[in-house]
């Protein structure tokens, strides 16, 4: 691209580049490297040890904040990646009052600062929980359910995202063909919109448990007995006592979440090619 | 011939949804009010230990409001629950449950905004009142409590609200300022060391409103607990022109402790465990006497007004009050334990006397204040929060 | 099927679809009113005293804590300013250093571009309090760059560079850190869309690269550059876990008081105060900024 940059103008560009990546990963790198680091996490090292990633799986209460995250995070997904449909097909493909509103509505929760909206989650919860005790003596209380509520509600913008434009690539003339051939609505939508959409929905999935699992703010005010993993390591960090187990599961957390994020991203594209390029509108009419 | 739309109406369909919003609503209501009938009549007044059913009928998992690292195995993972609760698990076959607070202010606020259910509850003494007046909490049965004679009787005085035991002291301890003196140079004990210029980016407060006390206390009040307006303004006016001063504000002990073991801060707020480590650790250090006395704190353990774990709770409060847990608490938090027959060997005598372990007289003035109930909280907090906003 | 038969199914469509579209938003709707809007009602509410903590207080709507604290007679007032001057500061820098990656991807790249840009982003999407952590060790007075000085014999083991943690330096720093990956995105995409013949033409009638840059690209990237900077900008204002871990007392942000408020005491009417107040400045800024930022076009590509 000669007409945007010069040669040395190219140059100290790539290396800004790669300064800044390096930048990027180098405290991610030290994660990985104190890990295996037998001692404290200082220079000089102190020799090579993988024991702290065995005292990792032997911490009960570690682990187990581990899995109450992957169960928040499922639930919330899966909610999340629902109603994320419905919503996107009535964006898409529905004529209703008040659109941009609802649109505006749907896509807020992307601004609020999660201080706010803990917050007043657990004013709400507060309420409640009162109430419930007072007329019905049932206490329900702060805790995972909590969370799944909150966290369905920021992800929700995540996963319209995600599928809105892959459902708008899909041409409805598919539908129709399918409704055409003699197809119900049931079979139209088990047998053609929803496998065709089945790289979004995951993707939309995998974002949301990402973005789910990593979510300290609002479960720090909505998490009750029971802690997350971002609630536990939050706790943890002001008392280094266990800092070097906690970088080896970071080392873990890490390489799992670009893994996830980036086969959500490429299973996403490797979708919208092929998907894009058999059935649109023009793919379709020079088929028959 | 059917369409798309018309098999997502008859799923989606906004009156059937709503049709079965009802019925479950309706269905949830019915249930809930059979089972507030219920508890109504379980519910009995809290006096006398035939109201209360049997233990095999209470539901058990105990759930604790407590202090990180009493039991749920913050510091001390296995040590903690055989010192303090192993016993509760042999009688009850109950494991119970933790909720954590960082500082009494924290706990208070969760009990009070209903956020947290719980059975026993461990406060610091003065805040009992507080919890009293919340409606929280209720009397104790001290009959069911088989090691409550073995506690000192003056100090479970200090659990009497309202002519009623609301709590059973168990710990005790010190606020004071600990320093390194390798770096420090003490000229005069005071809990001005915390405030002191020559050392500025080497002290560590305490991050709760309990600082306004101190400073009070430093300055010269009256009553450091119960301070008029300008009184409160003064202090807080000091503690923001000093506050440069600070590296970090701790919320918990062990945090300081490890600043203090690295030499990253010299002085700070402290509680007797920090003595105790830095005692095993060999290091030079000081525990002051403040020539305004050592604030001195004693918790205890509340019972929840509408606990369903009645003797659960008791249960538990009498494993808390045994020997074996007072032996753990002075081994390991080099705090004292009201239990007078715990075996004061496990704590090197050098720590023993240093902290007047074996004699509960050094919690009383002129040698320490008793840290008090604060009728103006909420003002001590807010004045806090200002400073912490400067 | 006959034209009278078409008419009538399609008539019937009609209804149908209406139904159905109630059907498709009512559970989203639903969700959101009951989780999102009431929530936020509700601390509202709260900060006008509609609602009290304990019940036993006078119920009476006053309007009095936000007088108080819009007068100026309020010290979390300089609380905030001084949050909007470390989120400025914050947010310049990022978009400062994220240009040249988004301009270098754009237009500089080739066939690597996508997989590059993934590269930066995706940082951004894995553990926020973990890349803290990383920098609570690497800053620590017995951290990597202060035991790299030592062993270099720069500073001594009884001197370490104490600002680098516990500090507003700090805050600032792992907040860019935190949040370059992810505002290259919106820059990208600005210049990515660029109209390529604007800058032959631009050099074609014998602009210079640097003129062109700042008479061309610049100012057709500016929508770009804006959606940068709201989108780092506007949550930086309420960070608390920032602070929290690395900020020190000197460190305290809007936040926190916020925070700390809802924590600490039982004065929810302040803290609801201070809330609604964050959420009206930042609903303030969509509104102001909302045009550059248009969510779709910028989360594809």
């Amino acid at each position: 691209m000669e007409i945007a940059t010069s040669r040395p103008g190219r140059l100290s560009l790539t290396i800004f580049f790669w300064l800044l990546v390096a930048f990027l990963y180098v405290p991610i790198a030290f994660l990985a490297l104190f890990s295996f680091n037998d001692g404290d996490p200082s220079f000089p090292l102190s020799g090579f040890t993988t024991h702290w990633y065995g005292d990792v799986f032997a911490n009960r209460v570690l682990m187990s904040s581990l899995g109450r995250s992957a169960s928040v995070a499922t639930a919330s997904s899966l909610i999340g990646v629902t109603l994320g449909v419905l919503m996107s097909f009535a964006l898409l493909r529905r004529r209703f009052f008040g659109k941009p509103a609802v649109s505006a509505l749907v896509f807020s929760p992307l601004v609020i600062p999660y201080l706010v909206f803990g917050i007043s989650l657990l004013l709400l919860f507060a309420l409640v929980d009162k109430l419930l005790a007072d007329w019905f003596g049932v206490y329900i209380g702060l805790g995972l359910h909590a969370i799944v509520i909150g966290h369905v509600v920021v992800t929700l913008p995540y996963t319209i995202l995600t599928i809105l434009p892959l459902l708008e690539r899909l041409s409805i003339s598919l539908e129709e063909a399918a409704k055409d051939l003699g197809a119900n609505p049931q079979e139209t939508f088990r047998r053609v919109t929803l496998p065709l959409l089945t790289p979004a929905l995951v993707s939309a999935f995998l974002i949301a448990f990402t973005l789910s699992f990593d979510e300290y703010a609002i479960a720090s005010f909505l998490a009750g007995s029971e802690q997350t993993w971002p609630v536990y390591l939050f706790a943890q960090l002001r008392v280094p006592s266990l800092l070097p187990q906690l970088i080896a599961v970071s080392s873990v957390v890490f390489i799992a979440s670009m893994l996830l994020i980036l086969s959500a991203e490429i299973g996403r594209r490797i979708a919208e090619r092929r998907y894009g390029r058999e059935f649109s509108a023009q793919g379709l009419a020079s088929s028959r | 011939m059917t369409d798309m739309d018309h098999f997502l109406a008859r799923r989606l369909n906004r009156r059937g949804f709503m049709r079965m919003a009802g019925v479950t609503t309706v269905g949830a209501a019915v249930l809930a009010a059979c089972k507030k009938a219920e508890n109504v009549g379980g519910t009995a007044t809290a006096t006398g230990a035939g109201a209360h059913p049997p233990i095999a009928e209470e539901p058990g998992k105990l759930q604790v409001l407590d202090w990180s690292g009493y039991g749920n195995g913050d510091y001390y993972p296995d040590k903690e629950r055989l010192g303090l609760w192993q016993q509760y698990a042999d009688e009850t076959g109950d494991t119970p449950q933790f909720t954590l607070f960082a500082n009494d202010d924290a706990a208070f606020t969760k009990a009070a905004t209903g956020s947290v259910k719980f059975d026993v509850v461990h406060p610091c003494g003065y805040k009992y009142k507080d919890w009293v007046d919340l409606g929280a909490v209720q009397p104790w049965d001290t009959s069911l409590i088989p090691n409550f004679p073995a506690l000192n009787p003056k100090l479970e005085q200090s659990g009497i609200v309202d002519g009623k035991q609301y709590f059973i002291p168990l710990d005790w301890g010190f606020i004071a300022p600990i320093v390194n003196l390798d770096h420090v140079d003490v000229k005069e004990e005071t809990f001005g060391i915390l405030f002191d210029d020559r050392y500025e980016g080497k002290i560590s407060w305490v991050d709760t409103s309990n600082m306004m006390y101190i400073g009070g206390l430093f300055l010269g009040v009256t009553d450091p607990f119960n301070m008029t307006d300008e009184e409160l303004t003064e202090v807080r006016d000091f503690l923001i022109s000093k506050k440069h001063l600070v590296k970090f504000l701790w919320n918990q002990s062990y945090d300081f402790w490890l600043s203090f073991k690295k030499e990253e801060v010299w002085i700070g707020y402290a509680w007797p465990d920090t003595v105790g480590y830095a005692d095993a650790e060999g290091m030079n250090y000081l525990y002051m006497e403040p020539k305004e006395g050592r604030v001195s704190w004693v918790c205890g353990m509340g019972l929840a007004a509408d606990t369903s774990n009645y003797r659960h709770s008791h249960a538990y409060v009498d494993s808390w009050a045994s020997t074996k847990a007072a032996e753990f608490l002075l081994a390991w938090y080099y705090y004292g334990h009201t239990n007078t027959k715990a075996d004061l060997s496990v704590v090197s005598p050098g720590v023993v006397a240093a902290l007047g372990l074996d004699d509960p007289t050094v919690l009383d003035p002129p040698r320490a204040i008793p840290e008090s109930f604060i009728p103006r909280r909420d003002l001590y907090q807010q004045y806090w929060s200002e400073v912490l906003a400067s | 099927m006959t034209t009278a038969d078409m008419t009538a199914s399609r008539t019937s469509w009609k209804r149908r679809e209406r139904r159905t579209t109630a059907g498709l938003l009512s559970a989203p709707m639903l969700w959101l009113a009951l989780f999102f809007v009431a929530p936020v009602l509700y601390v509202a509410a709260y900060s006008i005293g509609a609602i009290k903590l304990f019940p036993t207080d006078a119920g009476v709507i006053s309007f009095e804590d936000w007088n108080h604290f819009l007068r100026g007679g309020s010290v979390y007032m300089g609380l905030f300013w001084k949050s909007i001057r470390i989120s400025l500061t914050v947010s310049v820098v990022v978009v400062v250093l994220a240009y040249p990656i988004g301009y270098f991807l754009a237009l500089c790249v080739r066939k690597m571009k996508y997989v590059l840009l993934l590269v930066v982003i995706v940082p951004f999407l894995t553990s926020f309090l973990l890349r803290v952590l990383a920098w609570k060790v690497i800053l620590g007075d017995r951290g990597v760059v202060n035991s790299l000085l030592f062993s270099l014999h720069v500073r001594s083991p009884d001197d370490p560079v104490s600002w680098l943690l516990y500090s507003q330096f700090a805050v600032m720093l792992v907040l860019a850190y935190v949040w370059v990956p992810f505002v290259a995105l919106p820059i990208f995409v600005s210049l990515d869309n660029l109209d390529r013949s604007l800058l032959e033409a631009s050099s074609d009638l014998g602009a210079g690269r640097w003129r062109t840059f700042w008479r061309v690209t610049l100012p057709l990237s500016a929508p770009g550059v804006v959606a940068a900077f709201v989108f780092v900008f506007i949550p930086t204002i309420g960070e608390f876990v920032t602070p929290l871990l690395v900020g020190g007392p000197s460190g305290y942000l809007f936040g926190n008081a916020i925070q700390d408020l809802f924590t600490r005491g039982t004065d929810w009417q302040s803290g609801s105060v201070l809330a609604m107040f964050l959420l009206i400045v930042v609903a303030g800024l969509m509104a102001l900024f909302g045009r550059f930022v248009q969510v779709r076009s910028v989360a594809t590509d």
